[in-house]
């Protein structure tokens, strides 16, 4: 038997929009992890070379937040997973509207239904909209046990940081459509970031390769750029891009976490309790050199590639809850629920555009009128639509379906137990 | 093989590419010392065959090569397009052509400029409250950021005798020729036209009917644009459009017995009469594609080789003293009787 409850402002319900926004970019489900004091979403995308996990604190996001576990003493979590459409489609855009037009709440509430006895577990949410009226959707979820990715920050001696909008900024240059990005420390002062989708090789199809681009940046423009020079890492263009957006939505500084090529990534940013973490698989570049990449520092016994490997806790959490006999910390270990001075919370930017492919900057309807009409495609059409199709999107229904896919996430695979001491496990990498 | 040059101008650059890219994917551009050449010859549709002055471009031009300091590539201009694209607000924009990988490339080095005047950037020195171990000192000059952005487009270098055996249509004298009221206009009304022909057809997927646009002019400042089919006829008239004189240094027969001479002597300049036109029926879409070449500005004149071709030639704005860059776009009538259906 569980209880969860919260209460979200119309803010903090427009800040998991923009989340679920980010996390549907990664990933078909979204999974839930409730606990006393914090509740995460978690993202786990179908290659698990890139994993998410954004942390909401329960006391600084909600307006209230309630949790309790009848299992598991103050250590009990609540697990599950949905659709992050289905999610989407209830937190809807728009829910933070100064100006109260359609889709503006007064306060959201969620609640969790989740009895063995009851014949329907649901995570309900009530939108309280003005005038009384009160939205309510009940969604399904399936249980499943949540995964987190390690990631040690001692090891990633690498590090960088800079406002995610000067970030948003660079990889608007960036051609659509590039799979990779390297991020080069060059040895003259500047930062490369270099998109692009594969090896160029001469031959026919040399004419149908991507562009591809490169950003150099100053790194005095970075608010910390601590790299070693002519370190070459490879991650998805297109993660780093979801990344970039979701922070921009924080208004926050992004930082980045590495040590070495096929070592994972973090990506770290947060304010007003919201914590965001994107851990990525990384490769190197093709045509580094062999002296560029350093050489591997006490690399474990465990295959590299898999070293994202699954654990019921993330160790860096572990060493700060207050329930967990605090270990020696690391003095360079950095207090994620840090308020970022200055920031304040303002009503949220509206969201990206989801599936737009207007990257590029100066994409002016000037421009676009001169455009051949595609007459195919056109929306604009004279004469009768009968069909009721239009109002489908108004009204979301959920159907009761029972049979959802299991996840990668379902599969319970616990690395770490979850009283261990992390002095005991420090063997492990 | 050297060619290197830095744009002067990004934004007719972006708009010639763009224009280009509507008619197809890739353009074979010809660089000589006193021209650019852009070429595009679609499998089917309009060609467009641009001779462009370097400086309506280009500031600094350098191109070098084994055959006779001429360079021909063939360019994705999708590509090309987007490159330029980002380079709408750069304080310096350079093209080369460079090899990476032994792949020819396009590379353009986009130079932006920004004082940063949002908060993205440290202006004050960054406290150390965020966790990190090691203060960050270094300082911005001035307080203004440099970023470097070098975009690379792949291109195929193509030998002088691959480009020999392409060459640019010939045409007899034309019938009319007129020049065209703002573009924007008639690509506003053309669009409309054959939207409303369409109307019924149902054009779901690929196999929407083919419309076909009627564009006829006399030597009387009479454009006339109209749209049949089973169900209607639209038509758009222009009067007080203007024939400009022909050049006698540019033809080669005599003007008295020109074809557009002989055209002047029919039709009037209302327009009602039925006498003194040249007409060709042309592709809708294709139509479209071509307008798309209204965005550069320029001035359009029109020559009418009536039932058989219509050439625009599109004369870029210039400053004073530049050369005169003209794009001249091919277009075939497509025959007579009732629209294609498919």
């Amino acid at each position: 038997m569980v209880v969860l409850n919260f209460t979200l402002t119309p803010e903090a319900a427009a800040k998991v929009h923009d989340i679920l926004i980010c996390l549907a970019k990664f990933s078909d489900t979204v999974a839930i992890e409730a606990r006393r004091e914090r509740f995460t979403f978690t993202a786990l995308n179908s290659s698990k070379s890139a994993y998410a996990a954004l942390t909401l604190d329960g006391n600084q996001f909600f307006a209230s937040y309630e949790f309790l576990s009848s299992h598991g003493g103050s250590d009990g979590r609540f697990t599950c997973s949905m659709y992050a459409k289905a999610l989407l489609s209830v937190f809807k855009a728009r829910l933070n509207d100064p100006l109260r037009r359609d889709g503006a709440i007064d306060r959201c509430e969620v609640s969790i239904q989740d009895r063995p006895d009851a014949t329907q577990c649901r995570f309900i949410v009530k939108m309280v909209c003005d005038q009384g009226v009160i939205k309510t959707y009940k969604l399904t979820y399936e249980a499943v046990d949540v995964m987190h990715a390690l990631f040690d920050r001692n090891a990633a001696k690498n590090r960088w940081s800079m406002h995610s909008s000067a970030m948003k900024e660079y990889i608007e240059y960036f051609g659509p459509r590039n799979e990779l990005l390297d991020i080069v420390a060059g040895q003259d002062g500047r930062a490369i970031f270099k998109t692009y989708t594969d090896k160029l090789q001469s031959g026919k199809d040399i004419l149908k390769h991507s562009l591809s681009t490169a950003v150099a940046v100053n790194t005095g423009d970075f608010e910390e750029f601590k790299v070693d020079s002519g370190l070459h890492i490879v991650i998805s263009a297109k993660d780093f891009k979801a990344i970039v957006a979701h922070a921009v939505t924080l208004k926050t500084n992004l930082k980045a976490y590495y040590s070495q090529p096929t070592r994972p990534l973090q990506f770290s940013y947060g304010s007003d309790g919201v914590l965001c973490e994107f851990t990525l698989m990384t490769s190197g570049d093709y045509d580094a050199s062999a002296n560029a990449t350093p050489a591997p520092q006490q690399i474990p016994s465990r295959t590299a590639s898999q070293a994202q490997s699954a654990a019921t806790e993330r160790i860096e959490d572990r060493s700060i809850r207050s329930e967990m006999p605090p270990p020696v910390e690391p003095a360079s270990r950095a207090e994620p629920r840090r308020r970022i001075p200055g920031s304040r919370k303002e009503t949220t930017p509206k969201p990206p555009q989801p599936g737009s492919q207007g990257l590029f900057v100066s994409q002016d309807d000037e421009d676009a009128r001169w455009e051949p009409v595609d007459y195919n495609n056109e929306e604009e059409t004279l004469g009768w639509d009968a069909s009721a199709e239009h109002d489908a999107a108004l009204f979301p229904t959920f159907r009761d379906n029972a049979s959802l896919s299991r996840t990668e996430t379902a599969e319970s695979n616990d690395a770490v137990a979850p009283t261990q001491r992390v002095s005991q496990i420090k063997g492990l990498w | 093989m050297r060619f290197k040059a830095s744009i002067q101008n990004t934004n007719t650059f972006t708009k010639l590419t763009a224009s280009f890219n509507s008619l197809g994917p890739l353009a074979w551009v010809k660089l000589d010392a006193e021209h650019v050449h852009f070429t595009v010859i679609p499998e089917q549709g309009t060609q467009v065959w641009a001779v462009v002055s370097i400086d309506s471009i280009f500031d600094t031009y350098t191109v070098q090569s084994a055959a006779n300091n001429v360079i021909n590539l063939e360019v994705p201009l999708v590509l090309l397009n987007r490159a330029l694209k980002t380079a709408w607000n750069a304080s310096s924009a350079q093209i080369r052509l460079t090899k990476k990988d032994n792949v020819p490339l396009l590379a353009l080095t986009i130079v932006t400029t920004s004082s940063s005047s949002h908060a993205g950037f440290p202006t004050a020195p960054t406290n150390n409250d965020d966790g990190f171990d090691a203060p960050f000192e270094q300082q911005l000059g001035g307080n203004s950021r440099e970023t470097i952005i070098t975009q690379e487009v792949p291109v195929r270098v193509l030998a002088p005798d691959v480009v020999a055996g392409l060459h640019e249509p010939q045409c007899r004298e034309p019938d009319v020729h007129i020049l065209l009221p703002p573009l924007l206009q008639l690509k506003s009304i053309s669009d409309r036209f054959t939207k409303l022909s369409l109307i019924g057809k149902s054009g779901n997927g690929s196999a929407a009917p083919r419309t076909r646009l009627e564009l006829s002019a006399n030597m009387h400042g009479c454009l006339k644009l109209s749209i049949k089919t089973d169900a209607m006829s639209i038509s758009s008239l222009w009067t007080d459009l203007s024939n400009p004189e022909l050049d006698p240094s540019q033809i080669t027969m005599d003007i008295a017995d020109h074809p557009s001479t002989k055209m002047k002597q029919l039709g009037s300049a209302d327009g009602r009469s039925e006498e003194g036109w040249a007409t060709v029926r042309i592709d809708a879409r294709d139509w479209g594609k071509v307008m798309s070449v209204g965005r550069l500005g320029g001035r359009v004149v029109a020559c009418f080789c009536h039932e058989f071709a219509l050439i625009l030639y599109v004369y870029l704005p210039t400053d004073n003293g530049e050369q005169e860059s003209v794009l001249t776009y091919y277009l075939k009538t497509t025959g007579h009787g009732t629209p294609l259906s498919s």
